[in-house]
């Protein structure tokens, strides 16, 4: 507001003014398409996950397996040097308890999302998953869980090809 | 020693995605009655602001001088002259255009104000920096509030 000006003219548009054609309006759809490409590394890791197993890779130099595999081994700046299977079993690392949906929309049944660490691969090299087939209030950290498996026609070389993790 | 590679192109995994970035967008308060203006009317308006002695096309509410607020509403006409122009010989995808076009800045005549617009009716070897040119509206039953409802600008004497 100025010494000129004082109340901003117009008033705040509804949204039912927009829809109904009350107002003049310019719409655009932008064509933002993207392909990702997984890499070397995660395309392997996906390929295997359809097969029902979870594949890292070893440095030999520092003797880490990480998982999800990656191709350069970012703490000696070298190649990795070869792929090994890790177990479908883990620790809980971290979680987090969601009371809203992807939507933002308020759910009942909270989704348990947790950092796993998995076992046979080094220690915090895990994946991000969500645990099931539990209270959320007893979720604990250290806690063991396994995956629990898509059935073989089911799955499709993607994350979800594991439905969640549940308590052992 | 390094871990093998994929050799099979098609074991190379990637997701496909489309971000949803759609947009309505509004005039506000002066673009809203211009829009309307050359809808309903055909006229080409502008605001005027008296102090400056300058007038805005495409009009605006406040006078970004000396901001005081415009209230004197006029209609500007449709001849303009050609300020600064360009050919385009591929369109927005790159491909190769039949028809070469002409776009230009027209600063409406008598205003202090201008539109960027197309050029036809015009061949592009003859188009001139400082040449009058006019409004060429489209047939009311067609014209839908935006500044497409101006066909283009053509050459006049």
């Amino acid at each position: 507001m100025s010494a000129k000006i004082k109340k901003y003219p117009g008033h705040p548009l509804k949204s039912a003014e927009v829809r109904e054609g009350k107002v003049l309006t310019s719409r655009w759809k932008p064509k933002a398409k993207y392909m990702w490409s997984a890499g070397v590394a995660m395309s392997r890791f996906l390929n295997e996950l359809k097969k029902g197993k979870i594949v890292g890779t070893k440095c030999n130099k520092c003797g880490r397996i990480m998982v999800p595999p990656r191709v350069f081994c970012e703490q000696c700046f070298k190649s990795t040097d070869k792929w090994t299977y890790v177990k479908d079993t883990g620790t809980v690392n971290t979680y987090s308890v969601s009371f809203i949906a992807g939507d933002a929309s308020r759910i009942k049944e909270p989704i348990i999302v947790a950092i796993i660490d998995l076992d046979g691969a080094s220690p915090g090299m895990g994946i991000q998953h969500k645990i099931s087939e539990i209270n959320w209030k007893e979720v604990k950290f250290g806690m063991k869980v396994k995956a629990v498996w898509r059935p073989p026609e089911e799955r499709k070389g993607t994350i979800t090809d594991i439905k969640y993790f549940k308590p052992i | 020693m390094s871990i093998e590679k994929i050799s099979d192109p098609r074991q190379i995994r990637h997701w496909p995605g489309h971000m949803e970035t759609d947009y309505i967008y509004t005039h506000g308060i002066a673009g809203e009655r211009f829009f309307k203006e050359i809808k309903e009317n055909g006229r080409i308006t502008g605001t005027r602001c008296k102090h400056c002695n300058l007038v805005y096309v495409p009009p605006r509410i406040y006078c970004e001088r000396c901001f005081e607020k415009l209230e004197e509403w006029i209609d500007v006409g449709t001849r303009g002259t050609i300020q600064t122009f360009t050919v385009a010989y591929v369109d927005i995808d790159g491909s190769k255009l039949k028809q070469p076009m002409i776009y230009a800045m027209i600063k409406i005549n008598g205003t202090d104000g201008g539109l960027v617009h197309k050029i036809d009716e015009a061949n592009p070897k003859d188009v001139k920096i400082g040449m009058q040119v006019g409004a060429v509206l489209k047939p009311k039953e067609e014209r839908k509030g935006s500044i497409n409802d101006i066909k283009h600008f053509k050459p006049t004497k």
